[in-house]
């Protein structure tokens, strides 16, 4: 879901930068005020953790691959959308710049794609979907999947008005290979915070109860 | 589990994911781009991506930029193992930096 240079007129990226850079400021305030001696090994692990799962290639079917996004997965685990945003923007940053991974001025909508969107639609609907459900990993799973989806019907509107892609075809193709690559998404948001709940059942806190943002 | 023993334990798995990624990820087109094959009429929507599939960019009025490790090789060179180094390289450095910045934060709050 990375958007490339190319894909999108300069000015156009100047907008989303415009954009990216007020939730960018929202979550430096939140690393500020929220980040302790034991959050920041979490945050580290999963910005490692998420760099590398991005450059995983999955087979999806009809020719096409997938990768985690991580965003729903980085929201959920410290409670907040905002540490989503930190996490993807460093990410993003560092596969922008040194791997050519997404452009430098398609970077701004890369972040808001993968880490707002992502990371607000993950966190909000794992919030309702727990309270409904009670359960963490099918409320991960399905949360992460959302998130996914509706980046990249975000993407493909980016990419309509960008003159890249026509409308209607663009969702069609966004929305059905990125609802597979969404169960990917799910299934690896749900194990992954298994593990790391294990190693770290402080979070679980966080995970089952806390909804401060 | 300690933070220092946490730390040190995510890398190498991460690490892990990347070596792995090298080795057994698809080479089929990602989501976006084969969407972009799509609505260019290269690829049908339930079709497989044929070998001679090529997006078609747009220049005029785009950013150009060339990467050091572009699309985490290190250009031709260096083989699976130049790859799995370029992808180790970038998981440490997200770790560090990471690291730097929850670091610096939290000097700032004291």
């Amino acid at each position: 879901m990375h958007i490339p240079d190319p894909f999108m007129p300069i000015w156009q990226g100047g907008i989303y930068w415009i954009i990216a850079l007020i939730f960018i400021i929202l979550a430096l305030k939140w690393a500020r005020n929220e980040l302790t001696e034991d959050k920041i090994p979490m945050v580290a692990v999963l910005s490692a953790g998420i760099f590398a799962i991005q450059a995983f290639n999955l087979p999806v079917g009809f020719g096409t691959s997938g990768h985690l996004v991580g965003g729903a997965l980085v929201a959920i685990l410290l409670g907040s959308p905002y540490a989503a945003v930190f996490v993807l923007t460093l990410v993003l940053i560092i596969q922008g710049i040194i791997f050519g991974d997404g452009g430098l001025t398609t970077m701004g909508a890369n972040i808001l794609t993968m880490g707002v969107i992502g990371g607000f639609i993950g966190y909000s609907s794992y919030q309702g979907l727990h309270r409904a459900t009670k359960s963490v990993y099918l409320s991960a799973a399905i949360a992460a999947w959302l998130a996914c989806f509706i980046a990249a019907l975000a993407c493909a509107v980016m990419m309509w008005l960008a003159g890249t892609f026509p409308l209607v075809p663009g969702l069609a193709a966004m929305g059905l290979y990125h609802a597979i690559i969404g169960i990917v998404e799910g299934a690896i948001t749900a194990g992954a915070i298994y593990l790391l709940l294990q190693a770290r059942p402080e979070f679980s806190e966080m995970v089952t109860g806390a909804s401060s943002t | 589990m300690k933070n220092q023993q946490f730390i040190i334990i995510g890398l190498v798995f991460a690490i892990l994911i990347g070596i792995v990624a090298v080795v057994v990820a698809s080479g089929d087109p990602d989501g976006l781009e084969s969407s972009a094959l799509v609505v260019q009429g290269q690829k049908m929507l339930f079709g497989d991506t044929p070998e001679d599939a090529e997006i078609h960019e747009e220049e005029e009025g785009r950013f150009s930029y060339e990467s050091p490790f572009p699309d985490y090789t290190l250009g031709g060179e260096g083989g699976t193992a130049g790859e799995a180094a370029v992808i180790a390289l970038g998981t440490i450095i997200a770790l560090i930096l990471a690291l730097a910045i929850g670091k610096m934060a939290l000097a700032k709050k004291s």
